[in-house]
């Protein structure tokens, strides 16, 4: 079998329509107000998008973020899967002192990922029968595959600090989010499912920030790389102001279960600080985007 | 009968205009609003799937619908249309301007006054009608819509299934289907 997988060649049948990162970022459309200048955290008064069943459009709106729910699930496990499968073993804790941890794991820290292997495989299919329950079927929104991109990193530190941090970070958010929104509605079924998924999900980000702490515990040059690239990845999902404190994003930063996963509150600060920029950023390149079709379209007009 | 698609060509979304009309045209013919003119404006700026709608507003002429791309898109290729997405957008506006227009629901008030609650009812009371109509529509999708905004319990059910099998209901039976299911959530 292949050892680390690009994300073109991730299984998929005909049901599933893949869509990169790159061409959700060529949609110049934007649901934001453009016009009412940069974010806030809390209410402000720009536009809002959190997920409340006060959206008039809050049944579909869950369904769409159930659907994203369940393929973050599909590529959590493949990636998960993929950290077992594509490094050697080496020692059984990270601290052994012959342990080479920069193209091998420790088998304990491949346990964890076979646990999570299994937890993920049980999220796929209640996100399924939740779907299910919803009105929605598989495959029938986009999925985005940036999230197993964060999983093919050749080095296993930073796929702890670009999955079980990053990833499952913004999987907290998003079960948080989706929890309150059942217990709002009175939808039983959603709200127990997202309090028992999100229960999980705090595991895996204690056990990436508890393996990044130890695999890098002599490097901290490494461990200084891996929290980089888990910035990055923090920033992409929070793209286009999905994520952030500002109530224009549709999911918000879960404080409590964040710091209960193990994140300091500098940390938790950091990645709302992020999130809040790339909504700004969306702001300002629709604005320039719009500013340079209205540009194309005089030129084109006036002959000049 | 006339109906009207702006833009003519889109830019932000590749949207085909003639589709949306001869959807229009279908549905309208079907309904009976066949001789009302139709004016269909879409907004390819936002990727929100809203569709708002009035009748002999002053500006327009007959039935006016504004539609944000989303309404129309396939959301398994974003930024491409699908055929079902519009004429399941286009199909549930026409049909209550259709009910506000033939009698019976006088007494609704204006779209943007209707309470979440209401807005479901009469969603359900027009899809169900669409099906009829022989537009695929996904049932358990507009049953959770209709849960949401009346409990989750077997009185929302019942009452989703009055309304999904309705055709000739007034605002007021309409209502009072709703205000039964409602009142057996606020009572728990």
């Amino acid at each position: 079998m292949r050892k680390f997988l690009p994300v073109d060649q991730l299984a998929r049948d005909e049901r599933f329509a893949p869509v990169s990162m790159n061409e959700r970022m060529a949609d110049p459309r934007t649901a934001l107000d453009v016009n009412e200048g940069a974010p806030k955290a809390g209410a402000g008064g720009n536009r809002k998008f959190r997920l409340t069943p006060e959206r008039r459009d809050a049944s579909d709106g869950a369904r769409g973020l159930m659907h994203g729910v369940f393929v973050g699930e599909i590529q959590a496990l493949e990636g998960a899967g993929r950290t077992c499968f594509d490094f050697e073993t080496v020692g059984v804790a990270a601290t052994d002192d012959d342990a080479d941890t920069a193209s091998a794991v420790p088998f304990a820290l491949k346990l964890d990922m076979a646990r999570q292997c299994w937890d993920e495989a049980r999220h796929v299919e209640i996100s399924v029968k939740l779907s299910d329950w919803m009105g929605t079927e598989i495959g029938q929104y986009a999925e985005n595959t940036v999230l197993f991109a964060a999983a093919c990193s050749s080095d296993p530190v930073l796929r702890l600090a670009g999955v079980n941090r990053a990833l499952e970070g913004l999987a907290i958010d998003v079960f948080t989010t989706m929890k309150e929104f059942g217990e709002l509605a009175g939808d039983p079924y959603l709200e127990f499912c997202e309090d028992w998924m999100l229960a999980d999900e705090v595991t895996h980000v204690k056990m990436g920030s508890d393996w990044l702490r130890k695999v890098t515990e002599n490097d901290p040059e490494r461990r200084k790389k891996a929290l980089e690239f888990q910035s990055i990845v923090d920033k992409l999902f929070s793209y286009g102001g999905t994520r952030s404190e500002s109530d224009e994003s549709p999911i918000g930063l879960a404080r409590r279960f964040r710091s209960l996963a193990g994140f300091t509150d500098e940390e938790v600060d950091s990645i709302s600080e992020v999130s809040l920029q790339a909504l700004n950023e969306r702001k300002s390149a629709v604005v320039q985007a719009r500013a340079d079709a209205a540009d194309a379209f005089s030129h084109a007009a006036t002959g000049g | 009968m006339a109906v009207t698609v702006t833009p003519e060509t889109f830019s932000y979304v590749s949207f085909d205009a003639g589709l949306i009309h001869r959807i229009a045209d279908e549905i309208a013919g079907a309904i009976g609003l066949g001789d009302t003119p139709i004016t269909i404006e879409v907004d390819e700026t936002t990727p929100l799937a809203r569709t708002v709608i009035s009748i002999d507003d002053g500006v327009h002429d007959g039935i006016y619908i504004r539609a944000d791309s989303g309404a129309f898109e396939d959301t398994r290729k974003p930024r491409q249309q699908s055929e079902t997405a519009t004429a399941t957008s286009l199909g549930r506006v026409l049909l209550r301007a259709s009910d506000r227009l033939t009698g019976g629901f006088g007494e609704a008030p204006p779209d943007d006054q209707l309470s979440l609650p209401q807005i479901s009812a009469w969603e359900t009371y027009s899809i169900g009608r669409l099906e009829r109509l022989g537009i695929t529509v996904n049932r358990q999708r507009w049953l959770y819509n209709f849960r949401n905004r009346h409990g989750f319990t077997d009185a929302a059910d019942g009452a989703f299934e009055q309304l999904w099998q309705s055709d000739a209901l007034t605002w007021g039976s309409l209502c009072a289907i709703s205000d039964s299911a409602r009142a057996v959530l606020e009572s728990s």
